[in-house]
Formats: C-alpha cells, structure tokens, sequence
C-alpha cells in the first residue's frame, strides 16, 4: 500500500472505543498492512472524550495531522464534531446516532426555567459535519445492534458501515474475519448479522 | 491478543503498545523480579506483567505501596544476583530518586532497569516534567526510543549494560511513545527457572556516605567516562544522510513527526537521531555539526539537547544557527506533532507547509462554536460523588462552607475542584496534603479538611499523618476507601488482600491503624448511604483535633467486575415520573452522567446503558423519584 490511510476513532470513555480498534488493527495486520495508532489510555474515569489515531499503510509518525483523516468513526456523534480539524476535505465520517450529554449541559436544560435552551441535536452535528463533508454515514448502532440480536455489538455495525466504503483499504471479508475472531464466540452470529446491517446501511447513506 | 504476543515462545512480528513490547523484552531478556507503583502513561507495564505472572510462573512480582519502594525492591533483587526492572511515571521518579542517587554511587550487581515516562501535555499528570535531568544529575545513562520497536531493543540493550557498567539505566519515555501501537519483531523466549540464591555467592557492599562517598563519586566519574565510546557507537545514535546545509537533531517521538514532515514537504535534510540522552554522544553530534549551516533541535519540553548542543556548537562550529526554543521557533510546553515540526521546517528553509493546518484548526473552532464541553466527572455509580455531596451538605449545615480550607490530593477524587463540588484549594503531589494542612493549620483560623485515597495514604500519606498527630494538629482528614487504586485501572494496593496477578496478600487493617496512630476519632461511612453520612460528618468537622473519616465503597468499575465474577446482574435504575417533582437536585448538585432531561415533560431520564444501580440519586432526591427497575 503506497499511500498511508487514516482514520479518527472518537468516542467516549467506556463505549469500547480500544476494543473496536484492536478489531481494526487485526483485521490490517492479518491483510499485511502495517499500523500505527496513537491511543488514549490513563486515567480510568469514564464518560470523557477519547480518540484514536489509527494509521494504515506507511505512516511514520502515531499521530495524524491535522487535515489528513480519511475517516472519522465515532461511537458517539457530538464526539465526530469535536474531533472535526482532522478530517480531510470530503473525507468520510461515520458515525452513530446516539448523543452522550454532558452533565453540564443537562444542567443548563435543566434549570432554564423559559426552556429556550435545548441539548444539541444530531441535526446540528450533521448541519455541521456536512459543512466539511457530503460524505457523512449516520447510523442507528444501537437499534441495529438490538435488529441483529444483542445491544452489544454496535462495534460491529460500525465497522461493517466502515466496509460499504468503496476506498477503505482492507477487504470486507477480511474485516468481518477479524471482528469475529475477536468477539465472544457466542456472540458471533450477532456480530455478523451487525457487521452486515452496518454494511447495508453504509451503502444506502453513500448513495 | 497483545497478551498472547507477550505470552508466546517463538519469535515474529507483533502490533504492540510500546508498554507491551518493553514487557516482552525484559522477558525475552529473562527478568526475574519485577515491581510497581501504577501511574499512567506506563500502567499497561505492571498491567501485562499482572497478566502473564501466573502463565511463566518464574519470575517474582510486587505491586509496591509507592515508586521509591519500588526501586529499592529491583534495587535489592539486583543486589541479590538477578535482573529486575520497575516502571514509574514522571512525577513517580520524584518519590524514588532519594534511592536513586545513592543507588548510582553503589552499583548494582545483576542488571536493573527503571522505565520512567513523561508527560508532555500533562494528559494524566500534574506538571510536564523533563525528567531527562534525572539520568545527568544521578550520573545514571539514559536513554529514550521513538516507537515499540525501539522501546523493545533498548530494554534489552539496557540489561546488558546495567551488567556491564554494574549501575542503573534509565529508560525515558513520554506518553506518545507508551500509547503508540506498532509492528514489533519479538525474538525468541528462553526463560529459565527462578532459583534462590546465598548471599555469600553474590555478596558486595552497597554503602555510601563521608569518605566512602568520596571514593565512590571518583568511581563514577569513570565509570561515565568508560560508558561514553559504547554510547557515542551506539545503534540508537542513527544519522540519516540527507542534502542541503540545514540539519536535524532530534529523539524520540519527535524524530516520527520530523521524518513524517519532511516526506510532507519533500524534503530530505540530514537527521540525527539521539537515543542516548546520557551520556549524549558528543562527538557524533560535533561532526555532524562541523558542516552545517543551519540546525533545528526537535525536542519537547525543556532545550535539554539545544543548551548541551550549543555548547558543543561553540567548539565546532561558532556561526552554526540553531533554530530551537531559544530562538523562539519552538514552544517548551506542550506536546508537539506533525504540523508543529513541519511549520518549523517549512518557516526555516522558506517554503510553504504540505497543508494549511491553520485553516483546518481555525475552521473547526468555528464548527465547534456551540459544541458543548465533556468535561470529565466521576463515573456513575462512584462512591466519591455520594461522599463530596454530603460533605456539602455537612458544610451547608454547620454554616462554614466560607470558614474551611481543602487540601485535595491525587486521584480520582482530585476532580472534586470540578462542579458541582469546585473546592479545591490545593492538589500538589501523592500525600502533599497532609504537609500541607500541617502548614495552614498552624496560621489559619478556619477548618483544615484534607482528603486522599486509600492508595496514596499508603503511598505517601502516612509520614503527614504522623506528624499531624504528633504535632496536636485539627485537622479532619477523608480517606475515601474505595478498596483499589482506581485512577490507573482498579489496581490491588495494600488495602486489598490482594497482590500482582490476584495473588494473596496481607490487608491492612486501615481502622486500627490510626487508632494505633492516636487520631481523636476514626468515623466509618457508606457514601451509598448518603443522607445517613451528614451528620457523622458535622460531627467529625466539629470536633478538635485530628479526626479521621474514612468513607468506604468499592469503586464502581471494580465492584462492577466483582459482580460480574460472582455471576451477579448489575441493577438498573429509573425515574419514577409521578413521583418525580422536577427539583433537579439529582441534576444541580449531582453530576451523574447518567441522568438527562427528557425534553418531551422536562422530567429526568436515568439512562439504562450508563446507570450503574447505586441509587446514590434516590438518597440526594427530596421525594425519593429513582428507583431500580425491578426485574433487572
């Protein structure tokens, strides 16, 4: 592979964001492509905001410049905004549906007795992604994850989502083997079902 | 996975951490004694080693109460005849250099190697320390790899000469090197059994002070002089041949994003990369030097090359211009990458960056205008939050919340200085807050309340307490007991009876303790029981002297684990909507990520995938509206 490919994983602490991108880094290492990834690791709190950069190809360096991503896959969507300054123009983004709130911001909702202030919508992320991109991927995980059989395996819709992408840089075979070597083997029939509903819905947002 | 690549015996190509590599290595390299004190960017270390203790079952494993006792622990295998190794973080070298002096000027016998990592943006840390001055100021080598693949062969070089020059080698590192995942070849895995061994086999005397001080500096003196040629030729020295009369000298992480700039910029300049930062190869630096017009010193944090390469340039090449922080081209705070080295490279030879990074950066500032912030909180289900809230509510109470001084310390509950809690009047260092109020109790006439955790009161409490009650002090001190060192990933301290690997060990007995100590009184809490811990509070504030509250819970993600190893369903919570009054105290003066407003009757809504069933929230509730939903 002559030219680095990289992807952005956003997410927030405690939604498997390491898990999805070890699942992405096998799937690359079995297709003998050479990865890098710069990760977040430490401090064990959850619900903060935490990415990866995941390289694919000959990057030299952990992490991706500004400008340079040719993916963005977030687990959450105001976390595919906040991570925005490294996607390239047009890349791809995808990402889930579902909305972590900050406390603080529930607080404002919560105490505005006129009830003008409002969470920040899915809408407004995608108004603002679309900005960048036309190329955003905006998914039910969880919903589809619940259609394949079991609430836990949105990792696997998201990479199957990952597959409909006609540039991505490692086979769908390759990567739907991946992911179900990694996954509890009791899990697996869910995981492909996942895989395969992330891959459907990809492709019907690319066109 | 990355565990079975650490675990297996053959040799071949790995995607590891750098954290997991450097475990393989000193494996591979046939460690046989090994001790930590957890603090990221290096926990993965003692977390791989935990995880594999059993598996080879042939080398020795402590978790240690702090990093100074870590080191003498591979200090004193090391005297004893084997290999050994400890890792700590930036601020962990603090606690341990005390030995670490003194451990340079005796030597060691089997090789010892410490990996100690910075922090550059202080991501988890309280400062962005340069410890590279350690291995200078100690008369300690060392040395600091760019990737995995580095990290691995440094720690085996760095055994080899540990033995060698029979002293201590610092392996440094910073975060970007710990948390970077890349292809690894592993060598081959020959363990051999642990023996013990007779003193009388490898008996030598490790003694210093007065003249046996002064006889031992000469002996350093030349033991550095002796290391330097095996340096200077050192692999870890590389120069890349490149074109022009401008140079780069840089190491570690930094020479990844300078070779990654260059190919941005298409550009070939000659790079030297340093991986011997003590002794520094001074003269492979002078020659590459001798012909240059222009060098950029790539190097986050302190000028620590610049000012060493300054000096060397006086000697060599008195006109060469040295583009670095001191000329105001780099920052010495912060962590550095790509655009930043490339801007630098592209300002210095007069040509344009690959990409206008400005524009992205400026454009998704203005994208993210209205995004609003995630600022960490405590996880739901945590025991800290129950504790802070009815600490409030004791200080609202007793009317004093304006007449008190809290000297907060490090862990989890460090985020007390975040709302809704926002006291924090101090948060230094592990145990500082003990010295602290020592120090405000004695001038100020208001409360002084400290607070650790049970890991740093082990780790480094202990002495300020002592002192406290020696010295007749009032102060109250909080010893939140959450059962494990939370922070850094639920690890065993000594208030488990657990250690490495789950492995049995003695609890301490934290009740008796400071009754033994003489504190005036040792109140028990349970935050879950949250309304009941008010008054037990005012109590204790109100008192003189130095009385001890110690609220006790497991960590929410540890007790999690507990439930799920005895088969246990975690319990979820709900809102019961015709109770609820919309008084939001679980919203203003709770912060549970968990909770959200639904916008359709502006009612709250526990969400199901987050709640961890403390209903911590009913207790803080006027109306009691969160319950668990039964049948879960």
């Amino acid at each position: 592979m002559e030219k680095t490919y990289n992807i952005l994983f956003a997410g927030v602490g405690g939604q498997g964001l390491m898990l999805l991108s070890a699942v992405l880094g096998k799937a690359a290492v079995d297709a003998g492509l050479d990865v890098m990834t710069g990760e977040t690791h430490g401090l064990a709190q959850r619900s903060g905001s935490i990415y990866v950069h995941f390289r694919i190809g000959k990057p030299i360096s952990p992490l991706i410049p500004y400008g340079s991503a040719d993916m963005l896959i977030a687990m959450e969507a105001t976390e595919a905004l906040r991570y925005i300054e490294y996607l390239k123009d047009d890349g791809v983004v995808i990402m889930s549906k579902n909305i972590m709130h900050p406390v603080a911001e529930t607080k404002a909702v919560a105490l505005d007795k006129t009830r003008k202030t409002k969470y920040y919508t899915l809408s407004a992320v995608e108004e603002q992604l679309r900005k960048v991109t036309s190329r955003v991927i905006a998914l039910d995980s969880l919903g589809l994850a619940i259609q394949a059989g079991n609430a836990r395996t949105e990792n696997s819709v998201l990479i199957g989502a990952a597959a409909a992408c006609p540039d991505f840089p490692i086979s769908s075979e390759d990567l739907k083997n991946a992911v179900l070597s990694l996954v509890p083997p009791k899990t697996r029939d869910a995981n492909a079902k996942a895989f395969e509903l992330g891959t459907e819905a990809g492709t019907a947002c690319l066109q | 996975m990355t565990v079975e690549d650490v675990k297996r015996t053959e040799n071949s190509k790995a995607l590891m951490l750098a954290n997991e590599a450097m475990v393989r290595a000193a494996l591979e390299a046939d460690v046989k004694v090994v001790a930590f004190y957890p603090g990221s960017p290096v926990s993965e270390i003692m977390d791989t080693f935990s995880e594999v203790v059993d598996h080879f079952g042939d080398f020795k494993m402590e978790i240690s109460a702090n990093e100074k006792v870590a080191l003498e622990t591979v200090a004193g295998a090391s005297m004893a005849g084997v290999r050994s190794l400890t890792a700590m973080k930036s601020v962990g070298m603090n606690v341990a250099s005390d030995a670490m002096f003194s451990i340079a000027y005796t030597g060691l016998k089997a090789g010892c190697v410490v990996i100690m990592a910075d922090d550059p943006y202080a991501h988890s840390s309280q400062s962005e320390q340069d410890s590279r001055y350690f291995g200078e100021a100690a008369y300690v080598p060392l040395i600091e790899p760019a990737n995995s693949q580095e990290a691995y062969e440094m720690v085996k070089w760095a055994f080899e000469v540990s033995e060698k020059y029979r002293t201590l080698v610092l392996l440094r590192t910073t975060t970007r090197v710990n948390h970077a995942r890349s292809m690894t070849q592993l060598g081959d895995m020959n363990r051999t059994p642990f023996e013990r061994k007779k003193w009388k086999d490898v008996k030598d005397q490790y003694f210093t002070v007065g003249a046996v001080a002064r006889e031992l500096k000469i002996k350093l003196l030349k033991k550095r002089e002796a290391m330097k040629e095996q340096f200077e030729n050192s692999q870890f020295n590389k120069i890349d041949e490149g074109e022009g009369e401008t140079g780069i000298i840089t190491s570690g992480v930094c020479y990844l994003h300078t070779k990654e700039a260059m190919r941005n910029l298409g550009v070939s300049l000659p790079v030297l990369k340093i991986g011997t930062i003590n002794p520094l190869p001074e003269s492979k630096i002078s020659r590459f030097m001798k012909d240059l017009d222009t060098v950029i010193i790539v190097e986050e944090l302190s000028p620590y090359l610049e000012t060493r390469i300054t000096a060397l340039a006086k000697d060599v090449n008195p006109s060469l211009r040295i583009v670095g922080k001191r000329d105001g081209s780099f920052s010495e705070a912060l962590e550095y990458n790509v655009p930043i080295v490339e801007k630098v490279i592209a300002t210095t030879l007069g040509v344009d960056t690959s990409v206008d990074y400005n524009r992205y950066l400026e454009r998704a500032a203005e994208l993210k205008r209205d995004l609003p912030e995630r600022v960490p909180v405590f996880c739901p289900g945590c025991p800290h939050r129950g504790t802070l809230w009815a600490f409030r509510q004791a200080l609202t109470r007793l009317r004093i919340r304006d007449d008190i001084v809290f000297n907060n310390d490090i862990g989890c509950y460090s985020m007390a200085f975040l709302p809704p809690n926002e006291f924090s009047d101090s948060m230094l260092a592990m145990g500082a807050s003990l010295g602290i109020s020592a120090g405000m109790s004695l001038v100020l006439e208001d409360k002084v309340i400290a607070m650790v955790g049970d890991s740093t009161l082990y780790h480094a409490a202990l002495p300020g307490i002592v002192n406290l009650i020696h010295h007749n002090s009032n102060v109250t001190l909080f010893v939140l007991d959450n059962s494990v060192t939370a922070m850094t990933g639920q690890q065993y301290n000594p208030n488990t009876p657990f250690d490495a690997g789950g492995r049995s060990a003695r609890k301490i007995d934290m009740d008796k303790l400071f009754e033994a100590l003489g504190a005036d009184s040792v109140t028990v809490i349970d935050p879950y029981q949250t309304r009941d811990c008010i008054d037990p509070i005012k109590e204790a504030i109100g008192r003189d002297g130095f009385n001890v509250i110690i609220s006790r819970r497991e960590c929410a993600l540890y007790g999690d684990r507990l439930k799920k190893s005895r088969g246990e369903r975690i319990p979820r919570s709900e809102n019961d909507k015709e109770t609820c009054r919309n008084i939001y105290a679980c919203v203003k003066e709770f912060y549970c990520p968990a909770i959200t407003i639904d916008e359709s009757d502006y009612k709250i809504m526990i969400m199901e995938t987050l709640c961890d069933g403390c209903l911590e929230c009913r207790q803080v509730c006027p109306v009691d509206a969160p319950r668990h939903i039964v049948g879960r």
